[in-house]
This record gives C-alpha cells, structure tokens and sequence, in this order.
C-alpha cells in the first residue's frame, strides 16, 4: 500500500515537475552560499574571486590568527590595522590600489568585524571603528561585550524589558567562556546565513506534492473508488499519511545533506566547536553555542518547519479537497512575516519572532533579543518554536486521518 | 446472500433524490433503469456507503452496512459512474494499488490483476499510463478493478455508457460471466444493456422504484400495446403528435412506424409484442425517447 502511494506521488507529472524545481533551487542555494561576499579573496593585485579557491586561500590567510582570541591577540590586530591604513595604498584615491590594502587587511576580517562590535554602542555598527582604537584598548575587547549591553539595557531598552529579563540577559552574556577561540569557519557560517533559501524553497515546491496527497483523489474523481475500498476509510489513509511524511523527511534530508556537503565541501568544514560570538552576526547573540550547535539547530529546526508546513499543507488539502487552496497555505506562512516587520513595532517582533518562519531562519533566531515567559520561565524564541511546531505538526496527522476519514459520509 | 433496503431516502437541501425505497435483491444480475437524474447514482452511492440516507436502512444478511463498515466494503465492488482514476498510474500499478486497499495479500494480488488484466484485454497495454488510454479502455480497467476482491456485491453505474456497439457487446459477456453466485447491480439508460441479462428490473422515476420485477412481470404488467403500421410522410407527421412513437423509419414508399397505444392507431396496424424498450419508453414518456435508447 505504501509503496504504490509512494509511487503515485513519484509517478504524478506535477510532483515531477515539483521535484525538478526542487533540485534547481538545491543548486542555486549552494552557488548563493559558496559565492557569498564574505569568501571573496583579494589577491596582491587587488583582484577578487569567490568560492572554492578564494576560500582556499583565505584560510591560508587567516590561519596567522587562529587560536584563543585573547586581548593580545586583538591588540596586534588593532596594531596591524594601524599600520595598513597608514600605507599610501590604503589612502590612495584609484580603486585598484587600494583594493590592495584591502588585501592585505582580509586575513584579520572576520576579528576586525567583532572589534568594531565590541567597540560601538548596543545596536550600531561602524566599519571603521577600529582605525581609531589603539593596542591599548584590547583589554576593554570582552568588558565593552557586557558594559555596551548594560548601557543599552539602561538606556534605549529601559521600558521594554522588566527587571528579571535584563538579569536574563545579562547573566547569559556573562555566561560566555573568554577568551572566545577563534578558528576558520567560513563554512558554517556562510551555510547558516544561506540555510533559509534550501530550506523555504524545498517547502515551497513540496507544498504543491503534498498539496495534491488528499486532494488529487477528489480532482481525479478517484475518491468514489477510494471510499469504497476495504482499507479506504482506514489502513489506506494511514498510509497516505505515512508516504507523506516518507517523502518529505526523505526529501528534506537528502537536501539539507547535500547542501550542507557541498557548501562544507567547497568552504571548509573546520570551525564547528568555534562560538558563534566570533562572528558579526553572533557577537551579541545570548545564545551561548557554537556554530555546530547551531548548524543542527538549523537542521532539526529546518525538519520542524518542513513537517509543520508541509503536514498543514495535507491537512488543509484534506479539509478543503482542493490542492489549490492548500497551496497557498505555506506561501502566506513564509511570506506574511516580512509583510508583518514592515509595521516595525516591538511588540511585532515579540509576534514575529515566535512564526513558524523563523524555523528556516535560525541564524537570524539566535540574534533577537526577545523573550517569553513560559509557565514563570523566562526563555529565548528557540525552545517555544521547537516545541511548539513540532507538536503542531504531529497534531496535524491525526487531524488530517479524521478528516479525511469522514469525507462524504457526513453526519 | 440478500441485500434489503428499507424505506430509503435521501433529501438534498430541498430536493429528494431518492424516495422511500424498498426491495430485497438476492443473486443474480439487476438493472436499474431511469431517465438522467431519477435518483439511480444516489440511490447507489448509499448502497455503496459513499453517502448516508437522510432515512431508511440498507441492510446486507440483516446487519446495517454503516456498521459493519470495513466488513461490508470487503464485499463490494463499485464502478461509479464518473470513474476516476490516477492519470500517470499505468494499469498495472493502479489494479496493483487499488488491490492493496482492498486488502488482497501482494502475492494474491499479483496473480488477480494479471488475470484481470487478460480478462479485460489490456494485458498487452499494462504499462501504458491510463491517460493514454480511450474511454473503453478506461471502463474496462474500471470494471478489473470493480471485481478484483472477488465481490459479493457488485454495483456498477452505467458501466457502458461511452462505449461503441461492439464493445458493449463484450461488456454485456463479461457481466455474464461475472454474475454466478454474487448479487450485481447496474444501472442504465440504455434498455438493451440489461434486457437480456437482468433477472430483476427496476424502472427509476424521480427518486421512487415505480416498478420492479422479472422482465417478463414488467411487460406483463404494462398497460400497454404495441403497433406496426406503415403511413405516408404526412400521416406520420400527425401519429408523432398523438402517439408515443417507439421507432421510425423512412424509406421511398413512406414510414414504418411503431406505436404504442391502447387503441389501434391505423386500420391496417399490426399489433405486436412489446419490448422492454417499449415499456420503458411508455413509462417514461418524452423524456427516454433519444437516440440511445435506440441502439
Ligand atoms: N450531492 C448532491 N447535492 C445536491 N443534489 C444532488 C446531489 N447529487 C445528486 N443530486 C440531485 O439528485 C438528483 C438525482 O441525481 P442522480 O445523479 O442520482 O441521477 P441519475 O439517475 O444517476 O442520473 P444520470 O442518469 O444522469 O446519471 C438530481 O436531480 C441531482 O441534481
Ligand atoms: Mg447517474
């Protein structure tokens, strides 16, 4: 039964056509996460190129850096990039040349990026902040983490966090182990900040799969038969159920998988272990974890939301026999977010930041600065989001089997 | 082996499709005729449990068939009238899928639909995908998988509608075969696809069994005779607006027409005996008289 289901879905030219799309975008995703801007190589000349060698020879560049970033460490950044910018390359007007002091600054990007974090204010981010810092200021590095997060908290944020969830805050920015270790992890980290487009493209295209689970057997008029059947209000919908969530737990997986090997395979897969404080987008992140951590945290998460969009998807087309209306269903979902942020209020965030979207977008999940009080615990949007897609998603078979089940008899 | 409905019926909104119906079928082949929209899907979508009746039982061996649920489905065979299927399924794999629902074990399976498949006479096309196939092709994977458990109850909704003579010549064999020790139901409105075959017959008028029986109760019974009279074109002209007009036919020498009327239509028509055809038509009126019903 399940075997000629599953053969009726691979079987069905519009889930051919599904699956096609499916693999395009695979490939688009990878080329967008290994081109992405932060693996460009400027070479002597001050020319640049992306991807696999770029990256190969940016990790030859900054292996000089790897290692505990201890205060010393920043301060012979601060003290190389001092000496950079007073070169007449760097202060030459023509592009080229000064593309070459550009070069020559890429092996300590990534921790020039989190000196500038370190030394702004909570929510701002200045490129040049560390051309006007001296070695002297190193020892301020991790102290500043903390000072600029007080300030903001007693500042800007006073009236929209309650005295326990500043203490939250706080005690997880204290909770991060220094000196943070700093290694090559342009791999991860260039996966990570891509991983949304793999993952929303692979909904997006499936949703037209599952879309048709239920409601191809009333378009095709093949429900009568359906019905009819021994096993057709029973066993037989229970392994419809059970082809839908074969392929898209088989799908998802073999996606992520690959563009997870492929982006690692070309960027590198070193750097697991390493925090995401290393990096700009992670800096201010009270999630202390590493981009492993994180990396399954968007795998497990990008699962959830699959299994959550794609199970209401066949339940909708279940409930309303008709793919179309199914369809649109995970689109509204995905998109309906990015309408709701332009209204730009906190209180909209705090909405925002609990959709199911947010699923696909871990990187950015980690980097809110919202919090829920669940049953007297204070607690970041990951956990609620887990929990509760998960648990929506399962509660979506059932449903579906129910519904299903009572097609046309009525009551 | 005995099916009874009692008193069934089932309201739409405002519109009663099936009203207060009640027989007892046993083995053998039935037809139910009646015109477009006299009730004969609904009526066969209840007793297929696709839909409940607003009132009335349906009973099979005496037990309600809503109850016995999944026990009575492994009994039925149902080809429903707008017979769907899976377009880019080939027939194999369709037989072979709606085998596992039915509940026959793989290795069963597999023999049935290979027999089936020859019995239908698309074992050489088995692995065409069915949206390739003609309509009569279609019926006939409709009808394969219709019989594949074996069914002890077969209902088939005007099984030979959109097929040509001559494969509608092969179905009414094949319903012949099918129909030893098992209880099959079909319905039509076509006269000939049943008038041979059927051991009962049910003339369908707006939801209600107006009239049921052996054929030969069925034509014994209507008040009705038939004539065989020949007139010329003028004179026809003025027989079709006073009679019901069975056949016409047109040749140098004028019109031979078949009437039907109590009285003699013509001083030289010739009385003759009437066919199920006949009856139907004069039970039906206006309404039975397209060119289908002709062939
Ligand atoms: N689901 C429904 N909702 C409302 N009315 C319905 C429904 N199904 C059937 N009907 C109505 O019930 C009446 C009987 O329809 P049914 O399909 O049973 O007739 P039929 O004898 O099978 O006709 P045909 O020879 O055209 O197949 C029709 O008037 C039809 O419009
Ligand atoms: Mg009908």
């Amino acid at each position: 039964m399940l075997r000629y289901e599953l053969k009726k879905i691979l079987a069905g030219k519009g889930n051919r056509i599904a699956l096609f799309l499916l693999v395009v975008f695979w490939g688009v995703s990878c080329y967008c996460a290994v081109t992405d801007i932060d693996v460009n190589f400027t070479d002597g000349q001050g020319k640049s190129g992306y991807g696999y060698f770029a990256a190969q020879k940016l990790r030859e560049a900054q292996k000089a850096w790897m290692g505990p970033l201890t205060e010393e460490t920043v301060a012979a950044v601060i003290e190389k990039n001092a000496r950079i910018i007073a070169t007449p390359e760097y202060n030459a007007d023509d592009a080229a040349r000064s593309n070459i002091a550009y070069g020559w600054m890429q092996d300590y990007r990534d921790i020039r990026n989190i000196i500038n974090c370190a030394f702004c204010e909570f929510r701002t981010y200045d490129y040049y902040r560390i051309n006007s810092l001296t070695p002297a200021d190193a020892a301020d590095f991790y102290p500043n983490r903390l000072a600029a997060l007080k300030t903001w908290l007693d500042t800007e944020a006073k009236d929209l966090y309650s005295d326990e969830e500043k203490a939250f805050f706080i005690d997880h920015y204290e909770n991060m182990k220094t000196p943070l270790y700093y290694t090559w992890k342009q791999g991860w980290e260039s996966l990570l900040e891509h991983a949304a487009m793999p993952q929303m493209f692979l909904v997006l295209t499936l949703s037209f799969v599952a879309a048709g689970l239920f409601a191809g057997e009333f378009s095709n008029r093949a429900d009568a038969v359906f019905f009819t059947a021994c096993h057709g209000r029973g066993k037989a919908i229970k392994a419809k159920i059970g082809a839908g969530v074969l392929f898209v737990t088989g799908a998802y997986w073999i996606v992520w998988g690959a563009y997870s090997l492929f982006v690692l395979g070309t960027l590198g897969a070193d750097g697991a272990s390493c925090m995401i404080q290393t990096g700009l987008g992670g800096w201010k992140s009270f999630y202390n974890i590493s981009y492993g951590q994180l990396y399954l945290l968007a795998s497990f998460g990008g699962y959830a939301g699959a299994l959550f969009f794609l199970f209401l998807t066949m339940l909708v087309s279940a409930w309303s026999r008709s793919a179309t209306v199914a369809v649109t269903v995970p689109f509204v979902l995905i998109f309906l977010p990015s309408v709701l942020d332009n209204l730009g209020s906190d209180w909209m965030s705090k909405l925002t930041g609990l959709l199911p979207d947010q699923l696909f977008q871990m990187d950015l999940a980690v980097r809110y600065f919202n919090l829920y009080c669940v049953g007297g615990r204070l607690m970041g949007a990951l956990p609620i989001l887990f929990t509760v897609y998960t648990a929506l998603a399962l509660l979506c078979l059932p449903v579906c089997y129910r519904v299903f089940r009572r097609a046309g008899i009525g009551r | 082996m005995e099916l009874r409905l009692e008193h069934v019926t089932k309201r739409f909104l405002d519109l009663t499709a099936v009203s207060d119906v009640s027989t007892v079928l046993d083995n053998g082949v039935y037809g139910l005729l009646g015109v477009n929209g006299a009730g004969k899907t609904t009526l066969m979508r209840m007793l297929c449990t696709l839909i409940r009746p607003t009132a009335g039982r349906i009973l099979w061996e005496g037990e309600d068939i809503f109850e016995m649920n999944m026990r009575y489905r492994k009994l039925l065979g149902y080809l429903p009238q707008d017979f769907g299927f899976y377009p880019d399924f080939c027939a194999q794999d369709y037989l072979m899928y709606i085998a596992s629902i039915k509940g026959l074990r793989p290795a069963v399976a597999k023999a049935r639909v290979e027999e089936l498949l020859h019995r239908v006479g698309l074992y050489q096309v088995r692995q065409k995908k069915m949206k390739k196939f003609s309509g009569g092709m279609k019926r006939r994977v409709g009808i394969a998988q219709a019989v594949l458990n074996d069914p002890k109850l077969l209902i088939l909704d005007e099984p030979t509608s959109g097929l040509d003579p001559k494969e509608r010549i092969r179905f009414r064999n094949l319903i012949g075969e099918l129909s030893q020790d098992r209880i099959v139901l079909l319905s039509t409105h076509i006269v000939s696809d049943v008038a041979n075959v059927a051991k009962g017959i049910f003339l369908m008028k707006d939801g209600k069994i107006c009239h049921e029986g052996s054929m030969e109760k069925i034509l014994r019974e209507a008040p009705v005779k038939v004539w065989c009279c020949r007139v010329s074109g003028k004179e026809a002209d003025a027989c079709l607006n006073r009679y019901q007009v069975a056949n016409f036919k047109t040749d140098d020498q004028g019109c031979e027409l078949r009437i039907l009327s109590e009285e003699k239509p013509t001083a030289d028509a010739i009385e003759e005996t009437p066919t199920l055809e006949d009856v139907f038509l004069y039970y039906f009126g206006e309404k039975a008289g397209n060119e289908d019903a002709a062939l």
